[in-house]
């Protein structure tokens, strides 16, 4: 009994729905995250390890669920992020439930463009 | 409402923990990450909903994210209600590429056939951090009553 109660309090944990997409500038990550508020989401950089943990808050309804197919549960994503990210120009928003991650692409990584001389 | 055998929630049920490891590996078959398009009329991509009896009112919650109110469209006619709505992509000019696109974008409806309890003319609807909460509130005289006992 004391074991399930254990598993019982662990929230469950998923993936949310995904788009990542890169430019020149910085990869943006857009998250679906439905029910997450600012307070509860959190992101961290810690090295090459990207976490970002969107919390929900498991209110306690009172009746009957007659559908029931909402997923319940906090959203949990973790990424590995190499060299060309700058750790300094990484920027979060959150809009109704859509959280964009934009990670800026070092200055030296850019591509540059090499002008030809002509003598 | 159907009379239902009674089950005490506090009772270890040891056919539970199996029911739910059943549940947990179904989920992983059928979990697609795109809404599911469920019954007769709904063709189009459902987003996920609840549906939450109450003594007091019925609540819908469904899952719209990155929508916005003018994107939302509730409406009920006849004790049907329902939820409909597009989601347009962001359609800036696009020059890089995409490693994943998991979002869907698109129209949506949703139709829920409510009960005949439903005072219609009270519903209040709330968009809030891509979730939206429709309370449907019951008409009075079908609320449960208190009934007292007399002992003589």
């Amino acid at each position: 009994m004391e074991k399930k109660k254990e598993l019982e309090s662990k929230t469950r944990r998923f993936h949310p729905s995904t788009d990542i997409y890169q430019d020149e500038d910085a990869v943006v990550l857009t998250m679906e995250m439905p029910g997450v508020t600012k307070e509860n989401l959190h992101i961290k950089v810690d090295k090459d390890l990207l976490v970002i943990h969107g919390g929900r808050a498991t209110e306690e309804t009172e009746g009957q669920f007659r559908i029931r197919e909402i997923r319940q549960g906090d959203f949990y994503q973790e990424y590995t992020i190499d060299d060309t990210i700058d750790r300094d120009k990484i920027e979060a928003t959150i809009k109704n439930g859509l959280v964009t991650l934009r990670l800026g692409v070092k200055e030296s990584e850019k591509p540059r463009k090499i002008t030809v001389q002509v003598n | 409402m159907a009379i239902v055998k009674w089950k005490n929630p506090k009772l270890y049920d040891p056919w539970a923990d199996l029911k739910n490891l059943q549940n947990e590996i179904n989920d992983l078959f059928n979990y697609d990450r795109m809404p599911s398009s469920t019954g007769l009329f709904d063709r189009n991509v459902t987003p996920a909903i609840d549906f939450v009896e109450g003594e007091n009112d019925y609540t819908v919650k469904c899952e719209l994210p990155g929508l916005e109110q003018k994107d939302v469209d509730v409406s009920i006619a006849s004790n049907v209600l329902t939820i409909k709505g597009s989601k347009e992509e962001n359609r800036e000019e696009k020059k890089g590429k995409y490693y994943k696109k998991e979002i869907w974008s698109g129209s949506f409806q949703r139709t829920i056939s409510l009960p005949s309890s439903v005072d219609s003319s009270k519903i209040f609807a709330l968009l809030k951090d891509g979730v939206l909460s429709i309370t449907l509130p019951r008409k009075e005289e079908t609320k449960p009553k208190q009934i007292s006992v007399n002992v003589k």
